[in-house]
């Protein structure tokens, strides 16, 4: 049971699912945060662990304290090592699931406070209110845009998050293990309706790809989008 | 002549320690009733005002807390509407921040500094006090904002374009813009004052490798606060005109661009951090030693440690910025510094738990809070570590989990120190004991209360749960973590009550409390209790200081350290080198007066004006401003005809410096360095928004040659203003008159003016047209202000030398001006040049 | 340089720190115009200009520091302690944020 690192509060040892969770990753992306995640805190877990220890025993007698060990030994070496062998991890994954090589461009587009997406089909672009379908199986990058304010598209199942800047297009890569359905929100504030600005994801099954009952609508043309800057 | 070592030079004779008492007493003790209150400049009183007050804003900053825990407690509450939900966030944040935490470890370095170092007061006492006008009335407007129901409400980060005048109409981002701005004045006031007092007033012989850790934690803040305000201010101060005037800085239509507010906004953010966190450390490397009955580990480590943070905190901020779409090496970049600067944060944990096994630690009732401290902060910082792992960071980024974090840092490293901090030094201030056995209580409520609000928060953000967001129907199975974080905020919310209680039955029922009740060796417990405004009788030297504070105290009282009593009847300090702490010369301090507030109400009506909206008056109300600082330069204590004081058997020290700077002019190098912050970000704002902003690219200015022309000839009337100067501080130092050198200045200086009004209103392009536009008449118009200043500095002088007030030992006033009119002439040269460089890119 | 104190010992003090910002600063921004300019495109033999661009400020940076290192004792003998900590201060935070430049993936994608 991946919750174990909450094993202290059993009420919830069965907790970390969720259609927003990120704890329950669907896709390759997800996974790979979720592995570095339980890492994380097993290291800190254990470091805490030490530093908790250190302070109980000073509750004993007086004793001889060679400085440069704790100031240098402990201080700067050891937590510069461990510090080293994260930010190596970091990279790695950071590396990892940045959007390297080809996928397929859908677009999300956010205005206060609902979204827009839209994804490649047989007969030009799919548009669609509030989701956004894409293949299951293989890497999709989500090129994401923003008409008013600063949004944020984030499918924690799926992925990490990317801000919607006005006057910009972020690219972020996701993927779905499975065809289902997961869920989105805004995660930047945008103001008085930023909790209701919610989206799904629906991933399709790669054989029924692009998915022929969905209505097809014209080419996605909201002004902002028209002049979306430079990638 | 000054002997080079202080500890050569010869006691002064005992006296009775009453009749010094009284004696200082008369001089340097507060006004009776209100009125003294009011008038008062004293660091104690202001330093517990300060303290007080940040207290009062904490109350009302956790009340709204409350509400938002409340409001959070059940999925689909109907208790707050949105609107106001927004506003009560935005406020929570703002208020903890800007009227508590900063406000707060001002006052207590306001308060202990001095005392530390062994002087009897701040640099500069009427700054001292404008500081806490400035954030009284700047406070209030906030909080009379939230009471009207028109406080800010986009958070306390004021994201760009949701806070600009298109998606807040209303009035409430300005009061956050211009209510917050107006509280800067005294992070400023307090960050150069300190500055100056750690670096000029310290001891005879106090080496800064020997002062008190404090000391050194407390100058790195102060200087981590001139770096850090300039840009946040800035930034303000561009969004206010944008919102004002529509100079379009942030709106990416017109070529702004909202990235840069937040690479201004976290420049100060990130730094804010460490800002709140060193003085809490501070305060444990006071503590802990003390009640470990021995001394720190690492003395020159945790120096460095300091110094490494001051520095690589700056290099954090994009790591607020991880999901905007900044390239990976620039993130990585920014990770690896965020990484890095756990290390001197390590050095000093590790150092602190030294210390305890060095010695025999004492469960007294702040070291309970030392150890809330450790078992707090540990995990906060952690979790910041994951939360610098780029990959985390975009799962975890705007959730409850860096709500948890960032609680678990402010509270740990900073709410536990400073409640360490107050335990401790209660005695001093209140001069009293407290009451056994509550403050005990209310240390384990908080404790609990805390760690039972947000140490499952981490998981509420890992399950999802976005920050800012009211409701969460769709979502039960947040449910129950977000009802056990509302029960045990309330647990912890009684803890705060309890201690505030237990804190007023000390101040007001507890028994006397002895002198020096925790056995400390350093100075600010050799004094009575609760102590006199003037501290010590007498500056001890450097065998009192390193006497202990038992044995140093006695000696003080009688007289025998440097410039005992006040036989004069002037307020007077010592001042030292800045390495060595040799004594320079005695420096006379201001006495009580209500020039602090008034200089407050004034800038008060100019942010109250700007507020209304009455933009073509505002500029109006500046000018009393202007008048009273003039007035409250002219009553700076004036001492031409001051005799030399003897401030040890033999020893006579000047009143003014014969060689080395004065006060003044140190105050005014920190205020001219935050300046040049605020400059430098100016010009990182014009290189962002010519280079790296997207949108439509700035349009040409076709600036002719008489652009050029203008440009040369503010820059050549500037230089003659400069000239004019160095000649007149010439003359009056070789004892002949100034005038006609002085008149030049004043006339070059009014000229060069005239020439940048003329140059910015007749072919400047319409600053409303695009963002490099906007910019560049920013340019302008900063270089105007401090033309303008420059112009005043150098009427100040004149009118000086037609008073006849101007001779070789008094030529302060033409120095400051110099300094202030070289920095002019370079920040007018380099603006130059910057637009120069936009046109070329253009 | 002054031996006692004053000005002399505090610039000494910071100025490691302060050689690693203008060091992060310069290739921060030499990052963000390199990738404006195109720079990642352009290899110098084994490496692109814009790796080189930005390794170089970090190299002389580690350079002065080295040579501060062995100055600081002489300029100011037994005070020396406390700036030769912020010196290696410099030192190491230079290595340590520009070690990203070596593998991670330069501009937008």
């Amino acid at each position: 049971m991946k919750c174990a690192g909450f094993a202290t509060v059993p009420l919830l040892l069965a907790g970390c699912k969720g259609p927003l969770s990120t704890l329950s990753p669907a896709g390759p992306i997800a996974q790979d945060i979720a592995w570095l995640w339980w890492a994380l805190l097993a290291g800190a877990a254990l470091l805490a662990l030490l530093v908790f220890v250190l302070v109980a025993l000073s509750f004993g007698r007086p004793r001889e304290v060679p400085e440069k060990r704790w100031t240098f030994g402990l201080g700067v070496w050891f937590s510069l090592a461990v510090l080293t062998l994260t930010l190596a991890a970091a990279l790695w994954v950071g590396e990892r699931i940045l959007p390297h090589g080809p996928a397929l461009e859908v677009h999300a587009h956010a205005r206060q406070w609902s979204w827009t997406f839209s994804h490649p089909g047989a007969q030009g672009p799919n548009e669609a209110e509030g989701v956004l379908h894409i293949p299951a199986g293989q890497p999709v990058d989500v090129l994401i845009t923003s008409s008013d304010v600063i949004h944020s598209f984030w499918v924690p199942q799926l992925g990490g998050k990317m801000d919607a800047i006005p006057g910009r297009q972020n690219r972020l890569r996701i993927e779905a293990t499975r065809p289902g359905t997961y869920e989105g929100l805004c995660a930047e504030f945008c103001g008085l309706e930023h909790a209701s600005m919610r989206f799904e994801v629906i991933a399709h099954d790669p054989a029924d790809w692009p998915p022929a009952s969905l209505p097809v609508s014209p080419p996605l043309s909201p002004p902002a989008l028209m002049e979306a800057p430079r990638p | 002549m000054i002997p080079n070592d202080v500890a050569a030079i010869p006691p002064n004779p005992p006296r009775r320690a009453l009749h010094l008492h009284r004696e200082l007493d008369i001089v340097w003790r507060n006004g009776p009733g209100l009125w003294g209150q009011i008038t008062s400049v004293s660091h104690t009183t202001l330093g517990l005002r300060f303290m007080g007050t940040a207290f009062v804003f904490f109350g009302i900053g956790g009340l709204l807390a409350m509400l938002i825990r409340a409001q959070l407690a059940t999925p689909q509450s109907a208790f707050l509407d949105t609107a106001l939900y927004n506003q009560i966030f935005t406020m929570h944040g703002s208020i903890m921040m800007f009227l508590f935490a900063i406000p707060m470890l001002e006052g207590l370095a306001m308060y202990l500094l001095p005392k530390m170092l062994g002087t009897r007061d701040l640099a500069f006492p009427r700054l001292s006090a404008l500081g806490y006008w400035c954030y009284l009335l700047g406070g209030s407007i906030l909080i009379l904002a939230l009471l009207a129901g028109v406080a800010p409400g986009d958070g306390w980060f004021m994201y760009t374009p949701l806070s600009g005048k298109t998606y807040s109409p209303g009035i409430n981002a300005d009061v956050w813009l211009l209510g917050v701005t107006f509280v800067e004045i005294s992070a400023l006031a307090a960050a150069i004052e300190l500055m100056v007092s750690i670096l000029r007033l310290r001891a005879p012989g106090m080496k800064l490798t020997q002062m008190p850790l404090f000391a050194w934690y407390i100058l790195g803040t102060a200087a981590m606060m001139l770096a850090g305000f300039p840009p946040l201010i800035l930034g303000s101060v561009l969004l206010e005109m944008e919102r004002a005037f529509g100079w379009p800085f942030f709106d990416p239509e017109r070529g702004g661009d909202p990235l840069l507010w937040q690479h201004l906004f976290w420049l100060f953010g990130h730094p804010e951090v460490y800002i709140i966190f060193l003085p809490a450390a501070g305060v444990l490397s006071t503590v802990i030693p003390v009640l470990s009955r021995t001394t720190i580990v690492g003395y020159g480590a945790i120096v460095a440690a300091i110094l490494g943070m001051v520095f690589l905190s700056f290099g954090l901020w994009v790591h607020h910025m991880f999901t905007v779409g900044i390239p990976h090496l620039a993130l990585a970049f920014f990770s690896a510094a965020s990484m890095l600067v756990a290390v001197p944060t390590a050095v000093q944990i590790f150092a602190w738990i030294g210390t305890m096994w060095r010695g025999r630690p004492e469960l007294k009732l702040p070291m309970l809070y030392v150890l809330g401290f450790f078992f707090t902060f540990v995990m906060g910082g952690l979790t910041g570590v994951m939360l610098a792992v780029v990959p985390f960071n975009w799962q975890a980024h705007d959730t409850a989990f860096v709500t948890a974090h960032l609680h678990y840092v402010l509270i740990g490293g900073f709410v536990f120190p400073m409640l360490a901090g107050v335990t401790w030094w209660m005695p001093l201030m209140s001069g009293r004991r407290r009451i056994r056995g509550l403050g005990e209580s209310a240390f384990w409520l908080i404790l609990i209360g805390f760690h039972g609000t947000f140490f499952l928060m981490h998981l509420t953000g890992l399950m999802g749960m976005p920050r800012r967001i009211p409701t969460y129907a769709d979502n039960p199975e947040w449910m129950l973590l977000n009802l056990s974080s509302s029960f045990f905020g309330f647990v912890m919310t009684i803890g705060f009550a309890l201690f505030t209680i237990d804190l007023i039955l000390q101040a007001g029922f507890g028994k006397r409390s002895v002198r020096d009740p925790w056995h400390a060796p350093s100075l600010d417990w050799a004094m009575a209790l609760p102590p006199p405004n003037y501290n010590f009788a007498s500056l001890p030297g450097v065998e009192l200081q390193k006497a202990g504070a038992a044995d140093a105290m006695l000696k003080l009282a009688r007289g025998e350290g440097f410039l005992p009593g006040a036989p004069r009847g002037r307020r007077e300090i010592l001042v030292t080198s800045v390495g060595s702490a040799r004594p320079e010369h005695v420096a006379l301090l201001p006495f009580n007066t209500a020039l602090p507030l008034v200089v407050a109400f004034a800038i008060c009506a100019f942010v109250l004006l700007m507020l209304g909206g009455f933009y073509a008056v505002a500029p109006v109300a500046l000018i009393p401003v202007a008048g009273l600082i003039w007035a409250w330069a002219r009553r700076a204590v004036a001492a031409v005809d001051a005799a030399p004081v003897e401030i040890a058997p033999g020893l006579l020290l000047p009143v003014h410096p014969a060689n080395g700077a004065t006060l003044t002019q140190s105050g005014l190098v920190s205020l001219l360095f935050a300046n040049g912050t605020f400059f430098a970000s100016l010009l990182f704002g014009l290189a962002f928004l010519t280079l790296v902003s997207p949108g439509p690219p700035v349009p040409a200015w076709q600036a002719d040659g008489t652009v050029l022309l203008a440009a040369i000839a503010v820059l050549a009337l500037l230089a003659a203003g400069t000239l004019g100067g160095r000649w007149a501080l010439a003359r009056v130092e070789a004892g002949q008159p100034a005038g006609a050198a002085l008149i030049g200045s004043v006339v070059a200086n009014l000229a060069a003016l005239v020439a940048l009004a003329a140059l910015a209103l007749g072919v400047l392009p319409d600053p409303t047209r695009h963002a490099g536009d906007a910019v560049r008449a920013a340019l302008v118009a900063y270089v105007g202000l401090h033309i303008a200043v420059a112009v005043l500095f150098s009427a100040f002088a004149l009118d000086q030398a037609r008073r006849g007030e101007l001779n070789p030992a008094h030529a302060g006033s033409l120095r400051n001006w110099g300094l202030w009119q070289r920095y002019t002439l370079a920040a007018a040269a380099l603006a130059t040049a910057a637009l120069w460089a936009q046109e070329l890119t253009a | 340089m002054r031996r006692v104190g004053g000005m002399g010992w505090l610039g000494w003090l910071i100025a490691g720190p302060t050689v690693w910002a203008a060091a992060f600063s310069v290739a921060y921004g030499l990052h963000g115009l390199g990738c404006e300019l195109g720079w990642p495109a352009l290899s110098l033999g084994p490496v692109s200009l814009q790796r080189v661009a930005i390794a170089l400020p970090s190299l002389a940076a580690i350079l002065v520091c080295l040579v501060l290192l062995a100055r600081v004792k002489t300029a100011l003998g037994p005070e020396a302690g406390i700036p030769r900590l912020g010196l290696w201060i410099g030192l190491i935070a230079t290595l340590y944020t520009m070690a990203p430049v070596l593998v991670a993936t330069s501009c937008r994608v």
